[in-house]
């Protein structure tokens, strides 16, 4: 079963770490990385750029229209995710509940429902 | 594929497990004895597509394998005592020509390696991947392929197991009683699981795919002709088969699903039935039942109705009380309680029903709902039912159930 896990954030929530604390924070998520990577369960982590960078793309006449995003206005955006593929729900969030920012912000857990298959 | 390329790769995968077991028997280390063979199996589906397969092919990819082997010890540097073991325990005429005469197939060898690969010190999609592999003789690309990850990701999840059973300590061998029945109990788990997968993908858009079910009945089928006598082997075979027997009429061709009582069973295999239930007849009588029989025989007495309605209800429900006994699961109450439906009324069946959601989990778990939702149209309440149906496509993990239920649960709702 896969799922998408997400971490939330804002630009004012990151710069509220102190530097002192990003080197060991980033090798406790790296650490996290490697340990699902090991055992076949994480498929994939990806870190996504700031908000302000989001764009919205449209067709207007059958041209590109792009403006600025992101398309829902909210406090937080997703600033991260994870595709996982393990064996039940149980295991999924046993994986959340050992992410290193659990202790401080929630882990949103998605089961993936669909998947497109492409030949190998 | 040409015949001749799935021939050859047909022939390969019924000697991979024997070519494995007969290395690691003589020479222990299973992560080496496993890459050697693979490198010889890729090397024989290169070469025998080109040629022809050799006279002696099991003693041919033997040669290569054990060839492979001895390198792969060579490059282990500090290891040089035991290379010397090898070469000492390898009789030389091994490593020159073929055996005049094809050694009988070992089933001891193949089947520790059968049960190496289901070791319970192993994650069970450890245990899936490596039993497709090691066993099924499958390239790790084509089980990524299967699974739909990326095959760097099933690369890891093989290379862990085959550390993890390295580190598990002596190498494989058919455990003593009682640990032999319960290790092959979960080697029966992992082939129900791949047929499973085979048969309805947890996720994903086509419902069946019938490349992983086939797999598992032919591991399956291997591993009956090497334990004959075991009746959960038998029963476990018997249920695949008359699973698999529905297969063309449990989909549409866009995909969306038939329930049992809608499907077509003019189109059912009635050549896997009959193969099936003579399995069942003969396998039920020996022993204790266990639960794969009981399932088996569940899935016989459906095949032999000509309708939904001719359906043995009486004897499917028997069947599940003894199921329900001897391997409770919420899973098989769910299905017990459409039999009691079916002979008490759709009432009884509710009870059962509301008995189970009970439980936190459950109660979101679609199959439940779905089947209440049943229960609560046979008994006549449609908007309730229609509710159910709704709810259920809510918690579906596929999305042609979710588009079933929704479905449903529009035939029963009022036009606006």
């Amino acid at each position: 079963m896969k799922y998408l896990m997400m971490i939330y954030g804002n630009a004012e929530k990151w710069a509220s770490i102190p530097a002192a604390d990003f080197p060991a924070a980033i090798a406790r998520q790296d650490a996290f990385n490697k340990r699902y990577q090991q055992t076949g369960e994480l498929l994939g982590a990806y870190g996504l750029a700031d908000a302000v960078q989001a764009k919205l793309v449209r067709r207007e006449d059958g041209q590109p229209a792009v403006t600025d995003g992101p398309y829902l206005e909210t406090k937080e955006y997703m600033a991260s995710f994870y595709l996982l593929d393990c064996e039940s729900e149980e295991r999924a969030l046993a994986i959340a509940a050992d992410m290193p920012w659990a202790d401080e912000e929630p882990v949103e857990l998605w089961p993936i429902l669909h998947e497109a298959k492409f030949e190998p | 594929m040409t015949g001749a390329d799935s021939r050859t790769e047909d022939l390969l995968r019924e000697l991979a497990p024997q070519v494995l077991g007969a290395l690691v028997r003589r020479h222990g280390q299973f992560h080496l004895c496993e890459d050697a063979t693979q490198e010889a199996l890729l090397a024989a589906a290169t070469q025998w597509q080109a040629n022809g397969p050799p006279d002696h092919p099991r003693a041919w990819l033997n040669t290569v394998a054990t060839r492979r082997l001895l390198d792969l010890m060579r490059a282990e540097a500090s290891r040089q005592e035991r290379e010397d073991r090898v070469a000492a325990a390898t009789p030389q005429s091994e490593l020159l020509s073929a055996p005049a005469d094809e050694p009988p197939l070992d089933s001891d060898d193949s089947l520790a390696l059968l049960f190496g690969c289901c070791h319970p010190g192993l994650s069970v999609p450890s245990q899936i991947a490596l039993t497709l592999r090691a066993v099924g003789g499958l390239t790790t690309a084509q089980i990524a392929a299967a699974f739909g990850v990326p095959e760097a990701t099933m690369a890891q999840r093989i290379s862990r197991a085959k550390q993890d059973i390295r580190a598990s300590g002596p190498d494989l061998t058919v455990p003593a009683e009682p640990e032999r029945t319960q290790r092959l109990r979960s080697v029966l788990h992992v082939l129900y699981l791949i047929f499973n997968e085979g048969y309805t993908t947890t996720s994903g858009e086509d419902l069946t795919a019938p490349a992983l079910s086939q797999e598992a009945i032919r591991l399956t089928r291997w591993l009956h002709r090497l334990l004959p006598s075991d009746s959960e082997v038998t029963g476990l075979l018997a249920l695949m088969l008359l699973t698999d027997a529905r297969r063309a009429a449990r989909t549409l061709p866009d995909g969306s699903l038939v329930p049992l009582a809608e499907q077509d069973r003019g189109i059912w295999d009635r050549q896997l039935i009959s193969e099936g239930t003579a399995l069942i007849t003969a396998a039920l009588p020996v022993g204790r039942p266990g639960p794969y029989q009981l399932q088996a025989a569940i899935a016989a007495v459906h095949d032999e109705a000509a309708t939904m309605a001719d359906t043995d209800w009486r004897q499917i429900l028997s069947l599940y009380d003894i199921l329900v006994a001897i391997a409770p699961n919420p899973f098989t109450t769910v299905n017990r309680a459409v039999a009691v439906a079916m002979v008490h009324g759709p009432a009884a069946g509710l009870d059962i029903i509301a008995g189970l959601a009970a439980d936190k989990r459950m109660s979101r778990h679609h199959r439940l709902i779905a089947t209440q939702a049943h229960l609560l149209e046979l008994s006549g309440d449609t908007s309730a039912a229609a509710a159910s149906y709704r709810e259920a496509a809510r918690y579906a993990t596929s999305l042609p159930e979710r588009r079933y239920l929704s479905l449903q649960a529009q035939r029963l709702s009022p036009r606006a």
